[in-house]
């Protein structure tokens, strides 16, 4: 996410700051845009209607998005509704159950409670971005969830792979009670605990291999 | 007015990068201002639609708040380094590892990837009568639905109520109280308190956890050498093994010569609306073997004076116990 | 030879879009022009809506419009409304809006004026069972479509006992059965247990919130809906919506969960289609947590008397059971069900049940994996040890004495089961978790911390008979099985097809699984509840697939010579005497001669459902389309034998499972890891029923505390065992072609079992006689300090 410059009514009223590096957004006014389902190549033309603060760019899974952001709107809200990256869920927006983990600079957080604008310079992570691009090849750890069968109604998988995917960068070489600790933000009401422990210990023996 | 939920209000926005800034701009926007750190206690008040600031001041992009600083005579933590970054700072585990293993005791990995020490010891009450924006005594308006007698409150205090019963949630706290930790604020006025002073109680304020009023921004926290890599004892009774506050929590810290408890720091939370600094106890075992005796004397010194709401009794004999098996930590 | 699929592990067929974010749960799908709605929950758990102004929410930018429960039907009775204007708890819909956003939904919802009268409420059953007390509706308690209202009462005298602790006798029970003779039955008895149980409420909580997308193209509606079941859940929301269901397409490709909780869909589920007829645009209907906190469903709680007797060498000879059940205000079956599960678990032959289902103003109830089951074996099992104990006797041992054989008859009719191994489970668990040397352990103290051993047997129906299959071999030679089911994660949409494509000979490979979209074609199908699904459909598709195998055989007579029985398939080929031919051939000939083989004719006994599905396919193939008229008699019943090691911290009253086995009577195995699975996962959640799940209300305002996920605690996978190990009996149901019988549900109360005795057991035998059973309580007993609730407090923690 690159710095804007900003023209809002803060930016008035805190004229005398103009030493103040940062972001500026103001969100008195709600969205009005229709919703419209865009593909990927045209996102940018969701942010017509907008000031021109709210407008971020944002790194996702390694892409720059230009992407129209209110001030109150969580990285969860961006990724599912302005971004399409609807991989990412939201199973309690809370903090409460880690469906919507993704990484943050490769270290899995909730983006269900950051602002999208508290990641100016950040680079985000989510499900979609694990598969390589080029070739579909599969990460280790999505590798390892299909050889170990993990999950059920799989709600909570793409929260479960993100902490897996930053748990084996982490410490490839970490044991099942590790494991279990590393993704204990991670809520599955199906209980397919043993599996998913069986998916980590599979990852990070792949990701030791790779 | 009909209840909404899960919408966060509008808000303007503002991201200082200095403390100097940050302090100014909340200067500026006194009780409509709302300092946004690692934003997990943030989130939950702007998603119920109770908290409803004008004002938002995104600290996190305060460079000199965020890390850990070898500083002459122990370690100095700044306000935004996150819990994660606390519990696996190599000095901080191997001289201070009460500090360590707190902060991994918090929550889950995202929340302690994302939440800051500052924000930790800074948390709001979890009192549910409260968090659902009930107008008791701490909202500014004239009851306490807690301690209302068919009230359930079997996670509320049992010692140091003044009208408000809420406990203290943060794991951190009693853990920095027991190495005499220093809180730094501004607000520009640049001023130090002991940690133990730094969280208050309903009797000193009932409408806020900790020292600092509106304009105040934690900046630092400083460990002090002194209790470097003496014993430290810490435990948190909770009901899920993730995700949840403490029932009661311990944390002890002990110098020993030989078998001799020199000088002891114990301090408990989840008890009372601050974190309970046991300097009673201190003075027993202080000079002392950590015997069964005096474990056992420990435990029942702690608990004097707790009185029990309706549904929290056990929590007077988990104290008793948790304060047992921290002087029984060195033990012979 | 084609490989063997029935009983193998293989990879689910959806699992690479549910790890990749390609799968598409109902809130995943996006429309042009799509616009939100959100709903205003009641403030009051009892309410009558006098008045809504809604002049100034209309003024907020973005609104589009407002439902209110005019708008929607209202059914009479104690049944549910979509929106309501008295709400019977607090968090029912009372209107719903529709904006530009969420944002402007919850302006205008927040600028909304209710004008609301509160009307008395109750939350506990037992409380407004006393004499003079609320009731849950201004008109009464009671309700039968005969009579209408009534209210139902107890006396002061009832009362009384109710308050020294014994088992009251109401002159006129509200369900009551008996069998054998109860009198008799404790006359034999040696030594008889008596206990004042409470299982508490707790919310279902899905991942999945129940989102809900829809829009309308040319008068047919598209909707996208996170529900258990598919095809049966398009013909609910056809009945709510009154349109014919071949005019909706209905999408539910991926829902995250339910437990009982989304069966046929769910009330709400509607009301996105009505807004978006009303406003002519595409709706949005998210789900939050919170509101999936009120409208999401809940296990209902049992207060209960429970006298138990047994004889000399252990054999249960009479079960007395009172229930005062928590209906909510929409009511729930559970209480019938715990008491016949009761009664096939014991076998005391000698049995009376009374039930006492009462409405309250709490969140509706609805079945919860293992429905009565789970309560009913996690609060009896205690009982069944306190017995051995007085008796000296091992705790296996009185078990494996008291388990069913095929020769006892359940409830008050004696209700048959096609196959019972539940002794067998018992053994095979025993031996798995190496009993003999584990119970030793019970009670060992090593610091503050003491050994506790649990175990259990539990059951849960498990079958349903006489649904369609419907498959197609397309000249691509693969095999197109067309599911009805709802995929909420089992692997039955591709389990159920695998013993069918084994009789085809065909590889895995050669088969595409066609599920979750209704455009696709969904024969009339079970719900996907009561651990039915595996049973059901391993059957309708065995069925579509022997016809399919009959069809295939008479093209390979007249194309090949010889008899079509002399043909055998095999690799996706038929041969025989007169050569062979490949399924890609064969879907060509059965194209060429249309009739029955390419469902240009259908067989006339399958449901009127099927047909518009099965047209879908005429010309495309080789059709495969026939009922599943296996027959058979009996209930179909699966069983769980359930062991486990706790380690508990008599200081701190927390304990940690170590760990945990299972051994189940499902017939045959078809996917074993997935089997595992359910079994680990159903008795995880019975172990949070048990442990840590609360829902708690406060008494004098009637709002419940524990509406979110960390205050209604379930398991997180810290709690979880720190070991597992499952096996299965592998007997096949003699009654069913495949031998298979469902899972899922007995599991739960298996779990629930394992941790309240093995509790007990750690803490000297003490039966705490609720749950859940938190550190608070443990510890309280232990230390001899007073109990945080009463005994038959419900909606505490």
């Amino acid at each position: 996410m690159h710095e804007v410059e900003s023209v809002g009514v803060l930016e008035k009223k805190y004229s005398r700051r103009t030493f103040i590096k940062g972001v500026i957004a103001t969100g008195a006014t709600v969205s009005s845009a229709n919703y419209l389902f865009r593909g990927p190549n045209v996102l940018g033309a969701a942010t017509v209607q907008s000031t021109t603060e709210r407008l971020l760019t944002l790194t996702v899974n390694g892409q720059e998005r230009r992407v129209d952001v209110l001030p109150n709107e969580t990285l969860a809200m961006t990724l599912r509704y302005k971004l399409n990256l609807t991989g990412t869920k939201l199973g309690c927006d809370r903090a409460e159950c880690g469906a919507c983990t993704v990484l943050v600079d490769g270290v899995n957080q909730y983006a269900c409670s950051i602002l999208t604008h508290q990641l100016r310079g950040r680079s985000v992570t989510t499900i979609e971005g694990l598969e390589n691009p080029d070739t579909g090849e599969l990460s280790v750890v999505q590798q390892a969830v299909i050889e170990e069968g993990g999950f059920q109604c799989a709600f909570c998988a793409p929260g479960f792979v993100m902490s897996m995917t930053a748990m084996v960068a982490d410490n490839p070489n970490v044991t099942r009670e590790q494991a279990r600790v590393a993704l204990s933000g991670n809520l599955c009401r199906c209980a397919d605990y043993e599996k998913i422990l069986n998916c980590a210990m599979r990852a990070a023996e792949l990701a030791r291999s790779v | 007015m009909a209840n909404m939920k899960d919408m966060i209000p509008a808000f303007d926005l503002v991201q200082p990068t200095t403390v100097e800034d940050a302090v100014d701009l909340m200067k500026d926007a006194g009780d409509e201002g709302w300092v946004l750190a690692g934003g997990l206690d943030t989130m939950d008040w702007f998603k119920d639609r109770i908290k409803r600031p004008r004002v938002v001041i995104d600290v996190g992009g305060i460079e000199e708040m965020r890390g850990i600083r070898d500083e002459a005579g122990g370690v100095e933590i700044g306000a935004l380094t996150s819990l994660t970054q606390v519990a696996t700072h190599q000095r901080v585990r191997s001289e201070f590892g009460l500090l360590s293993t707190a902060a991994e005791n918090v929550a889950t990995p995202q929340i302690r990837n994302q939440g800051t020490l500052g924000g930790n010891v800074s948390q709001d009450t979890r009192c549910w009568y409260y968090r659902s924006g009930w107008p008791c005594y701490r909202a500014g308006g004239n009851v306490c639905y807690a301690s209302a007698p068919l009230a359930m409150n079997r996670e509320h205090c049992i010692m140091g109520r003044s009208r408000c019963v809420a406990v203290n949630p943060s794991d951190t706290a009693p853990a920095l109280i027991a190495l005499d930790a220093k809180m730094v604020v501004q607000s520009p006025r640049r001023r130090l308190y002991d940690a133990e002073d730094f969280f208050i109680g309903p009797s000193v304020d009932i409408t806020r956890m900790t020292v600092m009023e509106p304009g105040d921004l934690l900046t630092q926290v400083f460990v002090p050498a002194f209790w470097a890599n003496s014993n430290f004892y810490f435990e948190k009774v909770r009901d899920r093994g993730s995700w949840d506050f403490s029932l009661v929590s311990v944390a002890a810290a002990f110098r020993m010569s030989g078998n001799t408890i020199e000088d002891a720091r114990i301090a408990v939370n989840g008890v009372a609306p601050y974190p309970v600094r046991l300097d009673a106890v201190e003075r027993l075992v202080q000079g002392e073997t950590a015997s069964e005796t005096i474990q056992n004397a420990a435990g029942e010194l702690a608990i004097q004076g707790t009185r029990a709401l309706r549904h929290n009794d056990y929590k007077i004999v988990m104290m008793r116990n948790l304060v047992r098996r921290a002087v029984r930590s060195v033990a012979a | 030879m084609a490989e063997k699929l029935v009983g193998v592990d293989y990879t689910a067929v959806d699992l690479r879009a549910k790890i990749t974010g390609r799968a598409k749960y109902a809130e995943d799908f996006r429309a042009q022009g799509m616009v939100f709605m959100k709903l205003l929950l009641s403030p009051m758990p009892h309410c009558r809506v006098r008045g809504v102004d809604d002049s100034r929410a209309r003024q907020v930018p973005g609104f589009i419009d407002i439902m209110r429960a005019s708008d929607v039907p209202q059914p009479e009775g104690p049944s549910e409304a979509m929106l309501t204007d008295e709400p019977k708890y607090e968090g029912e819909p009372i209107l719903a809006v529709a904006a530009e956003s969420e944002e402007a939904c919850a302006a205008a919802i927040e600028a909304i004026e209710l004008d609301l009268e509160p009307l008395p409420f109750v939350l506990d059953p037992l409380q407004s069972l006393r004499p003079n007390s609320p009731n849950a509706y201004t008109e009464g308690n009671q309700f039968s479509g005969q009579d209408g209202w009534s209210t139902y009462k107890w006396t002061d005298a009832d009362f009384a006992e109710v308050d020294a602790g014994r088992m009251p006798n109401p002159a006129t029970p509200i369900v009551e059965w008996s069998k054998g003779d109860i009198e008799a039955g404790f006359a034999e008895a040696t030594v008889i247990v008596e206990e004042m149980i409470v299982h508490q409420s707790a919310t279902h909580h899905p991942m999945e919130p129940r989102s809900t997308m829809a829009y309308w193209e040319n008068g047919r509606l598209h909707a996208f809906v996170s529900t258990q079941s598919a095809q049966r859940t398009k013909m609910g929301m056809a009945g709510a919506l009154e349109i014919d269901p071949e005019e909706i397409t209905f999408v539910s490709e991926f829902t995250g969960g339910g437990f009982g909780s989304k069966i046929p869909g769910h009330t709400h589920m509607s009301l996105a289609p009505l807004m978006s007829r009303k406003i002519g645009r595409p709706v949005m209907h998210r789900v939050t947590r919170y509101e999936e906190n009120y409208i999401g469903r809940a296990r209902p709680g049992f207060q209960s008397w429970v006298k138990m007797g047994f004889r000399a060498d252990g054999k249960c000879t009479a079960i007395d059971l009172m229930i005062v059940q928590d209906s909510g205000p929409y009511g729930a079956g559970d209480h019938n069900t715990a008491s016949n599960v009761a009664d096939i678990t014991y076998t005391p032959g000698n049995m009376r049940y009374r039930g006492f289902p009462i409405y309250t103003n709490t969140p509706p109830k609805a079945a919860q994996r293992g429905p009565g089951g789970a309560q009913i074996n996690g609060m009896l099992e205690p009982l069944i040890d306190k017995a051995a104990r007085e008796l000296n006797m091992d705790r296996l041992a009185i078990r494996i004495l008291n388990a069913p054989t095929q020769a006892y008859g359940m409830g008050p009719r004696n209700q048959m089961l096609t196959s019972v191994f539940a002794k067998e489970a018992l053994q095979k668990g025993a031996e798995l978790f190496d009993y003999e040397n584990k119970i030793r352990l019970s009670g060992q103290r090593n610091g503050s911390k003491v050994t506790g051993i649990g175990m259990g047997l539990s059951t849960y129906t498990a079958g349903s008979r006489g649904y369609d299959g419907l498959m197609v071999i397309r000249p691509d030679g693969k095999l197109y099985v067309y599911q009805g089911i709802g995929n909420l994660g089992t692997h039955s949409i591709s389990d159920t097809a695998r013993p069918a494509a084994e009789l085809l000979g065909l590889n895995w490979d050669q088969v595409e699984i066609m599920w979750g979209d209704s455009s696709r074609g969904m024969p009339n199908s079970s719900v996907q509840a009561g651990s039915q699904t595996t049973h059901a459909h391993t059957r309708a598709n065995y069925a579509a697939a022997q016809d399919a195998l009959r069809k295939i055989r008479a093209i390979a007579a007249r194309q090949l010579g010889g008899n079509a029985n002399q043909y055998r398939v095999d690799n996706g080929r038929v041969m025989g005497p007169g050569g062979s031919m490949t399924f890609a051939q064969v879907a060509q000939r059965a194209i060429a001669l249309g009739g029955e083989y390419d469902g240009h004719t259908l067989p006339t006994d399958i449901n009127a459902a099927t047909v518009p599905a099965a047209n879908m396919h005429v010309g495309t193939g080789l059709v495969g389309v026939a009922r599943d008229n296996f027959g058979g008699e009996g209930g179909i019943y699966s069983w769980l034998a359930v062991f486990g090691l706790i380690e508990l911290d008599v200081e701190t009253g927390h304990f940690e499972t170590k760990e945990l086995v299972c051994a189940t009577d499902v017939g045959t195995v078809i996917h074993p890891r997935s089997l595992g699975a359910q079994c680990y996962g159903g008795a995880i959640q019975g172990m949070g029923l048990a442990m840590s799940q609360r829902w708690v209300f406060d008494p004098q305002y009637g709002v419940p505390f524990a509406n979110r996920l960390y205050t209604a605690r379930p398991p997180s996978i810290m709690d979880a065992p720190r070991s597992c190990a499952w096996d299965a009996v592998g007997i096949p149901d003699p009654q069913t072609p495949v031998g298979a019988k469902g899972i899922g549900e007995p599991s739960v109360g298996a779990g629930s079992a394992v941790l309240t005795t093995a509790i007990s057991d750690a803490i000297g035998g003490v039966c705490l006689c609720r749950t859940p059973l938190t550190p608070d309580l443990i510890l309280a007993s232990l230390e001899g300090r007073p109990l945080p609730f009463g005994r038959l407090d419900q909606h505490v923690g």
